[in-house]
């Protein structure tokens, strides 16, 4: 079975200009994403781990165009979305949707659970309310919900539920790519599990495309195909999920790797990474890792080392290889 | 259930929330007493224009004032003593004007600025606040500096030169404060948008397609009305003092009986006729009091940091 | 060293809200040893943090307030003392470590400020001495550059510097319990191994007991000796780390474990508990966890379980074992 392929994205770039000065004038640039290339194929998801300030929630927003990319190539099912004009734009809307992370914040508070997720239908064109009615309820069906939760507000919901609510929301419309910025962070052990569930049964059934943002690397194996570790606005590493797992290659994602507490293994050994990660203001020049990698070399100050394929698409930016 | 809470500290808690919500419903209980003063008094009380010199500086109902009349007959100067009546409860005024009618016809005038004047501050308040946050950057930046010199505007000057241009009519110092009152509401609107503008409900509403001016319309606004309600109830009494002060120095629309008109005709006979004074300034004192207890109540109403 | 620091008995916490009574925590006991590491594991409103404020005092009245049972701190019940008392306790007999420590740094004062503040409160010393104090902290705790760190504002520092910055606050006046309430929460994953790696030396260099409030089960592997659940307010199951890691047996503790994406299986999908933690308000009798138990027999419904002993140590509060 061949997958087409969904997204590519190509040398993206999203900086924020920071002004100073007398005249404000434009001193220099937070390169929140500077130069990430991936794809996504249908139905597979893939995962972007990282931590923060490593850009990862910015290239999620640029790549549904939620933030403007300063430069790069979005190319979606074949289209360049990247200068897609207003009307374009909204039509992309049905296509690519995306899920937040705090429960607290994603819903409107004055809006009922049902105008939240129904929303969706009205600007997209569906007027008949009786229409918008019958596929919300059977969308909060499909989310573990009753029909009649559409009509209580947000703060009568727990945050399981509120995030249940939000995966409705991104789904109505039925998308064929949805980005989820971690989604399960803010949700204690329990619930997270019911989510993750929850994502992947509607991923199967709806034929969906995952972009899955997180942090959590024990979550990430849950749920990816492929995975991506960024680190100050680039790529690391990216690869199939049981090679990142099992062959790191990177020693940024060595660290990750070992810094998550596992009950099993107690008191194994950890790769502490010194210091912490510095400004994207000011990027470490030649590898942005190289002020705390554990096993930098002389070249790793001067030059910035490309991605280059390992074999069977495993991607790896380090001058190890 | 173990209840152990001790009597005193439980009661004082109780207590606590129970006196800022009295002051708040007295306040309200005080503001429907002035609407229906104003809506169906003026049928039960004289006209508050009526002049008639016969009954001049009546003193109100149960007080006795002793007056020196120049008797044409004895060529003397007698003194007589006027009992208030109830003809004139609250007296009359240098000219014969029924005080009580006047404070009613004032009541009118009052909540009518003070609703229509804030009306239109706080609505062009609020529309302004609310874009400004919402465009940020140079939109932004430009209304605000626009905002800040509308502040620094000497306003009574304004006022004074408008009157004198146009003449003095209530309608025009409605809309003059009205016009000029915004700035304060605009600049809490606008905090208030941008500390929203952040949260991911926004942000959710544009991956859904919506444009701007349905994020402003319908999930913006909506969630600063509670502050909006607030603003207003703080604003009136504010906009009702600037009416009564505009009209005690004399700018006030004439054929309007208004407080300050009235406070303005009783200032000069404050030691014969002291009622005349005191009763529109016992009515402004209340009604300021009442609205700011009222605001204060509906702020902590909506706080929901202040509801256990 | 078995000594007992700080003995809880039957301690409850009540809050009064306008939808009626919420009973934060009904009822726990534990000790704290000697220089071990206890973990209060729960979730999200299960009652930990509010444990922790009322050993402390530190509960809002109203409308809180602690209902019933007593907090030992050396034969003194914290309960029973007064502010003046409990003042000279808190910070220099057992301080605490909050998780968010963006929000508990004053933003106003300079991280050397704030920690000499402390120290020269409780222990009187002069102004240079408890400078020189706060820069040992601030090594201590892995900050670098700590003369220079002193002059920082909490908003140059990076969200694990910041954190130190609090644990170092934590312990400048020698505490000999630190409460550590979810200290690596909102931080990343590596900065949480730095944090743990940190607590854990001043644990073994310091001899001081650690309470260690968290829900990641992770953490309480790593650093903890022994553990305690919560659930809704009330104890599950308590022991040694290893032991319930191992072997638990209450069902909400075995599901929380189930529910872990685990590193080392490969599963298609995670096993989670069904349902949601009850309402605190007018708790129904029995077990609380009687809703969400698979296993749960009639009796659940209508006592509450009482302590059992399954093992040396190692205590579970669950009818399934009872017999």
């Amino acid at each position: 079975m061949v997958n087409h392929r969904l997204l590519d994205v190509t040398n993206l770039k999203k900086y924020y200009p920071v002004a100073g000065g007398l005249f404000s004038r434009h001193l220099r640039d937070v390169r929140a994403v500077d130069g990430v290339s991936f794809h996504i194929d249908e139905g597979e998801a893939l995962g972007l781990v990282g931590e923060s300030g490593c850009g990862k929630s910015t290239l999620g927003r640029t790549t549904l165009r939620l933030e403007e990319p300063t430069e790069g190539e979005i190319v979606y099912r074949g289209t360049d979305i990247t200068g897609l004009d207003r009307v374009g734009l909204r039509e992309l809307r049905k296509d690519i949707q995306m899920i937040f992370q705090d429960p607290q914040s994603f819903l409107d508070p004055r809006m009922t659970v049902g105008q939240s997720i129904g929303e969706a239908l009205v600007i997209h064109g569906i007027k008949n309310s009786g229409e918008r009615e019958q596929r919300v309820t059977s969308i909060l069906e499909r989310v573990g919900l009753e029909g009649q939760h559409a009509f209580r507000y947000p703060h009568e919901f727990s945050s399981g539920q509120r995030q249940r609510i939000g995966i409705g929301r991104a789904l109505i419309l039925n998308p064929k790519l949805v980005i989820a910025d971690e989604p399960v962070s803010a949700l204690d052990v329990s619930i997270q599990a019911q989510i993750l569930n929850l994502m992947m049964d509607l991923g199967e059934e709806f034929g969906l495309s995952y972009l899955f943002i997180a942090h959590d690397l024990s979550v990430i194996r849950h749920v990816s195909h492929r995975v991506a570790v960024m680190y100050l606005g680039k790529i690391v590493e990216l690869a199939e999920k049981n090679e990142i797992f099992g062959n790191a290659l990177h020693p940024y994602t060595e660290a990750l790797l070992s810094a998550i507490p596992d009950i099993k293994k107690k008191g194994k050994a950890r790769i502490l990474l010194p210091g912490s990660v510095p400004s994207p203001l000011d990027p470490p020049t030649g590898c942005r890792f190289h002020t705390r990698c554990h096993r930098v070399m002389p070249v790793c100050y001067q030059e910035e080392p490309g991605l280059k394929d390992m074999g069977s698409e495993h991607l790896v930016a380090c001058h190890l290889y | 259930m173990t209840e152990r809470h001790n009597g005193s500290s439980l009661a004082r808690y109780y207590w606590e929330r129970a006196r800022k919500n009295r002051l708040a419903v007295a306040g309200l209980v005080f503001i429907i007493f002035l609407i229906l003063m104003g809506l169906i008094g003026p049928f039960f009380t004289a006209n508050p224009t009526a002049v008639n010199f016969e009954e001049k500086n009546r003193p109100p109902v149960g007080f006795a004032i002793e007056e020196s009349v120049y008797d044409f007959e004895t060529q003397q100067l007698v003194t007589k003593t006027i009992i208030g009546t109830a003809k004139h409860p609250l007296g009359t005024d240098n000219k014969g004007r029924d005080l009580l009618a006047m404070i009613v016809s004032g009541t009118r005038v009052s909540l009518m600025v003070g609703l229509f004047a804030t009306g239109i501050a706080v609505a062009l308040g609020t529309l302004i606040g609310v874009t400004s946050a919402y465009f940020g950057g140079l939109v932004d930046h430009v209304v605000m500096r626009f905002t800040d010199i509308m502040m620094t505007f000497p306003f009574f000057l304004i006022f004074v030169l408008i009157i004198f241009i146009f003449g003095p009519s209530l309608l025009i110092i409605v809309v003059v404060i009205g016009l000029t009152g915004w700035t304060g509401t605009a600049r809490l609107i606008r905090s208030e948008t941008l500390s929203l503008r952040t949260r991911e409900f926004i942000m959710a509403a544009k991956a859904l397609g919506a444009s701007d001016k349905r994020i402003i319309l319908t999930h913006l606004v909506p969630n600063v009305v509670s502050l909006i309600i607030v603003i207003a109830t703080l604003s009136i009494p504010g906009v009702i003092l600037a009416e009564a002060a505009l009209s005690f120095i004399g700018l006030g629309d004439p054929l309007v009986t208004s407080w300050g008109m009235v406070l303005r005709a009783g200032q000069q006979n404050l030691g014969t006729a002291w009622w005349v004074a005191i009763a529109p300034g016992i009515m402004l004192f209340f009604t300021v009091l009442a609205f700011n207890f009222m605001g204060d109540g509906l702020r902590d109403a909506f706080d929901p940091r202040s509801a256990v | 060293m078995d000594e007992t620091i700080l003995k809880v008995n039957d301690l409850e916490t009540h809050f009064l809200t306008a939808r009626g009574i919420v009973k934060a925590v009904d009822g726990i006991d534990f000790e704290l040893r000697k220089s071990e590491c206890l973990c209060l594991v729960g979730e999200s409103g299960c009652g930990k943090t509010v444990a922790m404020l009322s050993i402390l005092g530190l509960i809002d009245t109203p409308p809180g307030k602690i209902v019933g049972g007593q907090v030992y701190y050396e034969d003194v019940n914290l309960v029973e003392c007064s502010g003046k008392q409990m003042r000279h306790i808190r910070g220099k007999e057992i301080a605490m470590v909050f998780q968010d420590a963006q929000s508990a740094l004053d933003p106003v004062f300079t991280i050397g400020d704030q920690i000499t503040e402390q120290i020269k409160l409780h222990l009187g010393v002069s102004n240079p001495e408890a400078k020189e104090r706060a820069i040992s902290l601030l090594q201590e705790v892995g900050i670098p550059s700590p003369e220079t760190a002193t002059a920082n504002y909490p908003h140059q520092l990076s969200g694990g510097m910041k954190q130190r910055a609090m644990i170092a606050m934590g312990l400048s006046c020698d505490p000999r319990v630190l409460i550590a309430d979810e200290p690596t929460t909102a931080v990343d994953v590596t900065i949480k191994a730095q944090i743990l790696d940190i607590l854990q030396r001043l644990k073994e260099t310091r001899q001081m007991s650690l309470l260690f409030v968290t829900h990641e089960l992770g953490i309480v592997s790593e650093i903890g000796d022994r553990m305690l659940v919560m659930y809704a307010g009330r104890l599950t199951e308590t022991g040694q780390v290893s032991e319930i890691l191992d072997h638990p047996r209450h069902p909400y503790t075995i599901g929380l474990i189930n529910c872990l994406p685990d590193m080392t299986k490969t599963r298609d999908r995670l096993e989670s508990i069904p349902g949601t933690v009850p309402s605190l308000i007018d708790p129904p009798d029995g077990c609380l966890f009687y809703p969400r138990c698979s296993r749960a027999l009639a009796v659940c419904s209508q006592n509450r379980p009482l302590p059992v002993t399954v093992n040396q140590g190692h205590t579970v509060f669950c009818h399934l074992y009872s017999q």
